[in-house]
């Protein structure tokens, strides 16, 4: 779980919070093609603790620790499946300069997750679901993607209540082998469909009683708006943009192991 | 016209070998508060389902008979139309909050008709406020009790202002304090909005107080409907089990005493009023 706990939106309040999804989606594009961009650890380093003001302005430092550690299992894979592949299949590189692409690699995938979590993080699933509707995406598939959001905790509390009921009838989830451990999961698995089924049926007419479908220029209590703070935050975005398109081409950048047998 | 009629309507769900309610024969006057009650099974949630249109359109199944409703035959008119006329409350609380936001639940049935901003903004403001949870209004629906739960649903459909509100056990999962000051809200909407009420409910100790009017179905008939204190009377409801309140059970254990109250009393307010009045009569 620690790493969704990273991804949930918590209603606070920020100035990152308060800023237009569609801004803050174009920021995180931003990030994305600039760590694409560049395949250097220094360069790369820099993009990921770039990001510290936001997340401490965004209220997220916690959340941050937790997703880092969350993801640390991941990145290690990251980490070994490049040292292994480019040691072994990379040619003549010394040890070294592997490590430091292995890491640069590593690093990459932190920053994708950090981008993420931050939009994630910031962004209530309505304004997301609203931002999507005003670009165009059809209203059935927002409401399905916030009625799934307002789902998972339920969901998740009633499995948890099966599992203890069937807990309680004498079921082992944590005996036998690999495949007879599996199976456990078959009588928490079935009740759990079979409520989910029932419960939709139950939504679905719940919509229908309130009028779903009436009209095909359905309104919207809110609307999103972009403010000035939005738009300056789109073109800061594009300019480091620029800016890292113009290092990445025409400026050399040492690498680390460089650095060291300078010195 | 009453307000909802039904003739001779008959209705077996898809697959099933015989009908779940069968030749109801009803007429609903507007502004009535209707207790319906009976046995589980006995088909009062399809019978509401009827007033919606939710059948036939969304069950289908075989319908006979015609049901109207605010002077739409429900067969011929789609679910989303008659909402405007009915609104249905359903028993779990849950399952029928759909939005993140208590404001943007209450909103959701209006977005759906395409009422321009300002008016379901206003709606939604006034449906907050007469069920008493507008400070909840940004809050997400899971994260409250419920009972409050059970507040945005009816709240979300008085926003649609229909004229007519099914509430099909609104008080079931729910303990017996807020289960009261639902009901009491309920009589509030029926009292000073003139919303004709009809409610499902089993626990007639808390709800005979309100009605105007019982029905008491019984295995898809109904087979008493009437004013509460004449229905509690009757025989033939303790033969299908409806369990009578406590204070119609004190009016008869006092009868069978030969002590008479002067009526069938529906609370234990009343309750105690009556028989004070015999006390003080026997002491003059
Ligand atoms: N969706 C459905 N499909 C098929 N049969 C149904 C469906 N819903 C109810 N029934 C059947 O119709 C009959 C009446 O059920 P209904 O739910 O209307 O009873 P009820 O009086 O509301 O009972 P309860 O007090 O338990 O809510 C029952 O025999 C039930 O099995
Ligand atoms: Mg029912």
């Amino acid at each position: 779980m620690s790493i969704f706990e990273g991804l949930r939106f918590k209603t606070i309040s920020s100035p990152i919070h308060r800023i237009d999804p569609r801004a803050k989606f174009i920021y995180v594009c931003v990030l994305f093609a600039i760590a694409v961009l560049f395949s250097q650890l220094i360069p790369l380093l820099i993009l990921f603790f770039s990001q510290m003001p936001l997340i401490i302005i965004a209220k997220l430092k916690r959340e941050w620790l937790r997703l880092m550690r969350g993801s640390m299992f991941f990145a290690a894979i990251i980490f070994i499946a490049n040292m292994v592949s480019l040691y072994f299949y990379g040619g003549t590189q010394s040890l070294a300069a592997v490590v430091e692409h292995s890491l640069a690699m590593t690093t990459r995938f932190l920053i994708l997750v950090e981008s993420f979590s931050i939009f994630f993080a910031t962004t209530s699933p309505d304004m997301l679901s609203l931002s999507l509707e005003q670009i165009g995406v059809p209203y059935e598939f927002c409401f399905a993607f916030t009625t799934a959001i307002r789902f998972v905790p339920v969901l998740a509390e009633e499995a948890q209540t099966i599992m203890d009921a069937q807990k309680a009838r004498g079921l082992e989830l944590e005996r036998g082998n690999f495949i007879k451990r599996v199976k456990n999961y078959i009588p928490i698995l079935i009740p759990l469909i079979v409520s989910a089924i029932r419960r939709s049926m139950e939504l679905a007419e719940a919509m229908e009683s309130r009028a779903w479908g009436a009209s095909k220029k359905r309104t919207s209590l809110y609307s999103l708006k972009m403010k000035t703070k939005d738009y300056i935050f789109i073109v800061a975005s594009i300019i480091v943009l620029l800016v890292s398109i113009y290092v990445r081409f025409f400026i050399s950048i040492p690498s680390v192991t460089e650095l060291m047998h300078l010195g | 016209m009453a307000v909802i009629e039904a003739r001779n309507l008959t209705y077996s769900y898809p697959f099933a070998d015989k009908p779940a309610i069968e030749d109801i024969n009803l007429a609903i006057e507007r502004g009535e508060f209707v207790l319906l009650t009976g046995p589980s099974g006995c088909g009062k949630t399809t019978l509401c389902r009827c007033f919606n249109g939710l059948i036939p359109h969304f069950y289908g199944g075989k319908l006979e008979g015609e049901v109207w409703v605010a002077g739409l035959k429900t067969d011929e008119h789609p679910i989303h139309e008659l909402a405007k006329h009915v609104g249905l409350v359903f028993q779990n609380p849950e399952n029928q909050l759909f939005a993140l936001t208590v404001e943007k639940d209450v909103a959701f049935g209006l977005e759906n008709l395409g009422l321009p901003r300002d008016e379901i903004r206003r709606r939604v403001d006034w449906a907050l406020k007469v069920t008493g949870i507008y400070d909840l209004k940004d809050r997400a629906p899971f994260e409250l009790s419920g009972g409050q739960q059970q507040r945005v649903a009816i709240a979300s459909i008085l926003a649609m202002q229909p004229e007519i509100m099914v509430l099909d056990e609104p008080t079931s999962f729910l303990d017996p304090l807020s289960a009261r000051s639902i009901l009491e809200t309920i009589y509030q909407l029926n009292r000073e909005l003139g919303i004709t009420i009809i409610l499902i409910e089993h626990r007639l100790d808390l709800a005979a107080r309100y009605a105007d009017r019982i029905i008491v179905m019984d295995r898809g008939h109904i087979i008493l409907d009437g004013e509460p204190r004449k229905i509690f009377l009757d025989d033939r409801i303790k033969l299908v089990g409806v369990g009578l309140p406590k204070v119609v059970r004190l009016y008869l254990a006092l009868r069978d005493d030969n002590v008479n109250l002067k009526r069938v009393p529906l609370s234990p307010e009343e309750a105690s009023r009556l028989i004070a009045e015999v006390l003080n009569s026997d002491r003059s």
